[in-house]
């Protein structure tokens, strides 16, 4: 019996191909790796992925399919004869999109209106948060498991205070201006200019022009040194531009929008990180949240979606939230507050030392060896 | 400070600065020119006329291989090379989402209108 994984486009800062990579490996381990596969497979994706067309599964198998949205060439999956279990990484809402990107927020539309179908296709169904199992229990999933992001810590770690120089190809890590090493041990505060990092793909529901307005104020009322660095694809070269005339209008300086960045690039980033912060409106999980946390990083971030499950009380959060609780939040923070939050998380030694001390544990609660036995159990549970 | 008493420091250190006039009238707190086109809501009737007005824009033609420039330079050549065939299939779209989008106007004041009458007959009636 083998255990063969699916999904819809599998591509380079994909945290859905990253998953099936590693999950192959766990596979690997327990004698179940069958093919991972997606319907369209991009440059720079993670080795080893082939097209859909390519799976070839016994009777006897299991199909694991990773659903994050809409994607024409995965419909066969679901007339598959084998047993199916359903992995749900999350799917935007639509909304968000349709302003910046119409043809996407019509694949978010129609990855949610479709989820009932591959939630009935499947024999059990699982989530990467307890928020993402709760959509799916409001859709019919009589008992979703949580599998939360299979997440080694050991690839975020760069020797603190000696960040890894950027690779000769132009895409430097450095905000610009004057360079600032943490140094000093975990939590120490940041020597010469603080840079303050937001890692998420340039999109609408990870409200960008949000961390650009709070940083704005951070450097004009609080740390006139202040660098921020924005690491993550946009969604489209046009809102990129939006965003980079949005820095231009509120009088932001030393800001870059890095696209992108490959592990190396991203772990000198989070070397030299003074602060993490993220004002996101909607998440399944946040994965860089946790990269952050494992990179001894404070962070200041917004109590949306599954992210109070992953931060807890390791983070400075916006606004007033029981991490047990989880909200879709609705307005937007107060960033003279978050600004405030920021420089604190930068100056307060003994917060910082604090948050990474906590962060720490959060890094702990999420082991290899933890999620590895939560995938265990929802595979045993297909196959039973 | 511990992380729960940051939240109630920053909101009284923002109250604090405020009231010594910080924060008021700044540029990061005032509307954007690009606030409409960035902001996550919905797509309203003068969007939808932008979008329906086509045209080529030999700007967003651009290679992003290590060295793309000549690249770029050919794509442009051949946008220009290509233009008389491409204005008449600009014209062509343009001219079909122009007719739709006037349509769909049409019936959603229709249906306005009609929303408006049967709203009236209800009160007659009651």
């Amino acid at each position: 019996m083998r255990v063969h994984q699916a999904t819809g486009v599998a591509g380079p800062y994909d945290a859905v191909s990253e998953q099936a990579a590693a999950y192959r490996r766990l596979l690997e381990d327990w004698g179940m790796a069958g093919g991972v596969h997606a319907s369209l497979v991009a440059p720079g994706a993670p080795a080893g992925i082939e097209l859909l067309d390519r799976l070839d599964a016994a009777p006897d198998d299991l199909v694991l399919i990773h659903y994050a949205g809409y994607v024409p060439g995965m419909a066969p999956l679901l007339d598959l004869p084998q047993r199916k279990l359903l992995l749900y990484h999350n799917v935007t809402p639509a909304r968000y999109f349709w302003r910046v990107e119409p043809r996407v927020a019509l694949t978010c539309e129609l990855g949610r209106a479709h989820l009932p179908s591959w939630i009935a296709a499947a024999r059990a169904t699982a989530a990467v948060s307890s928020y993402n199992a709760r959509e799916l229990r409001s859709l019919g999933a009589a008992d979703p498991r949580v599998v939360p992001i299979l997440f080694d810590p050991e690839r975020v770690r760069a020797p603190r205070g000696r960040p890894q120089e950027p690779d000769g190809d132009g895409r430097g890590v450095h905000a610009g201006g004057g360079k600032a090493q943490r140094g000093g041990g975990a939590g120490a505060e940041p020597e010469g200019a603080p840079l303050v990092l937001s890692v998420g793909r340039l999109a609408p529901h990870k409200r960008p022009d949000l961390v650009i307005r709070a940083f704005a104020l951070l450097q004009r009322h609080l740390e006139p040194d202040a660098r921020l660095l924005c690491v993550g694809p946009p969604v489209n070269p046009d809102y990129e531009r939006r965003l980079e005339q949005l820095v231009v209008e509120v009088g932001a300086r030393q800001v870059r929008l890095a696209g992108g960045l490959a592990q190396p690039e991203l772990n000198a980033a989070l070397a030299e990180a003074s602060v993490f912060l993220s004002l996101s409106e909607h998440e399944g999980f946040c994965v860089p949240l946790l990269e952050a946390l494992a990179a001894e990083v404070p962070t200041v971030a917004r109590p949306s979606g599954g992210m109070p499950e992953v931060g807890a009380d390791a983070v400075l959060w916006s606004e007033d939230s029981d991490p047990a609780v989880i909200a879709d939040v609705t307005e937007d923070p107060d960033l003279a507050v978050v600004a405030e939050l920021v420089q604190l998380a930068i100056r307060d030694a003994e917060l910082r030392a604090e948050l990474v001390r906590r962060g720490r544990r959060r890094v702990a609660h999420f082991s290899p060896q933890r999620v590895a036995s939560e995938l265990r159990s929802a595979v045993e549970l297909a196959l039973a | 400070m511990r992380p729960e008493e940051a939240l109630g420091a920053a909101r009284n250190a923002a109250a604090a600065r405020r009231a010594g006039g910080a924060y008021a009238d700044d540029p990061a707190l005032r509307p954007a020119t690009v606030d409409e086109a960035i902001s996550p809501v919905g797509v309203t009737p003068e969007l939808l006329r932008e979008w329906a007005l086509i045209a080529v824009e030999p700007g967003a033609l651009y290679s992003t291989r290590r060295l793309g420039a000549p690249v770029t330079l050919l794509k442009r050549g051949l946008v220009r090379l290509l233009g008389q065939y491409l204005a008449q299939l600009e014209a062509r779209q343009t001219r079909f989402n122009v007719a739709l989008l006037a349509r769909i106007e049409g019936i959603d004041a229709r249906v306005g209108q009609l929303g408006a009458r049967l709203e009236q007959l209800e009160r007659d009636r009651s």
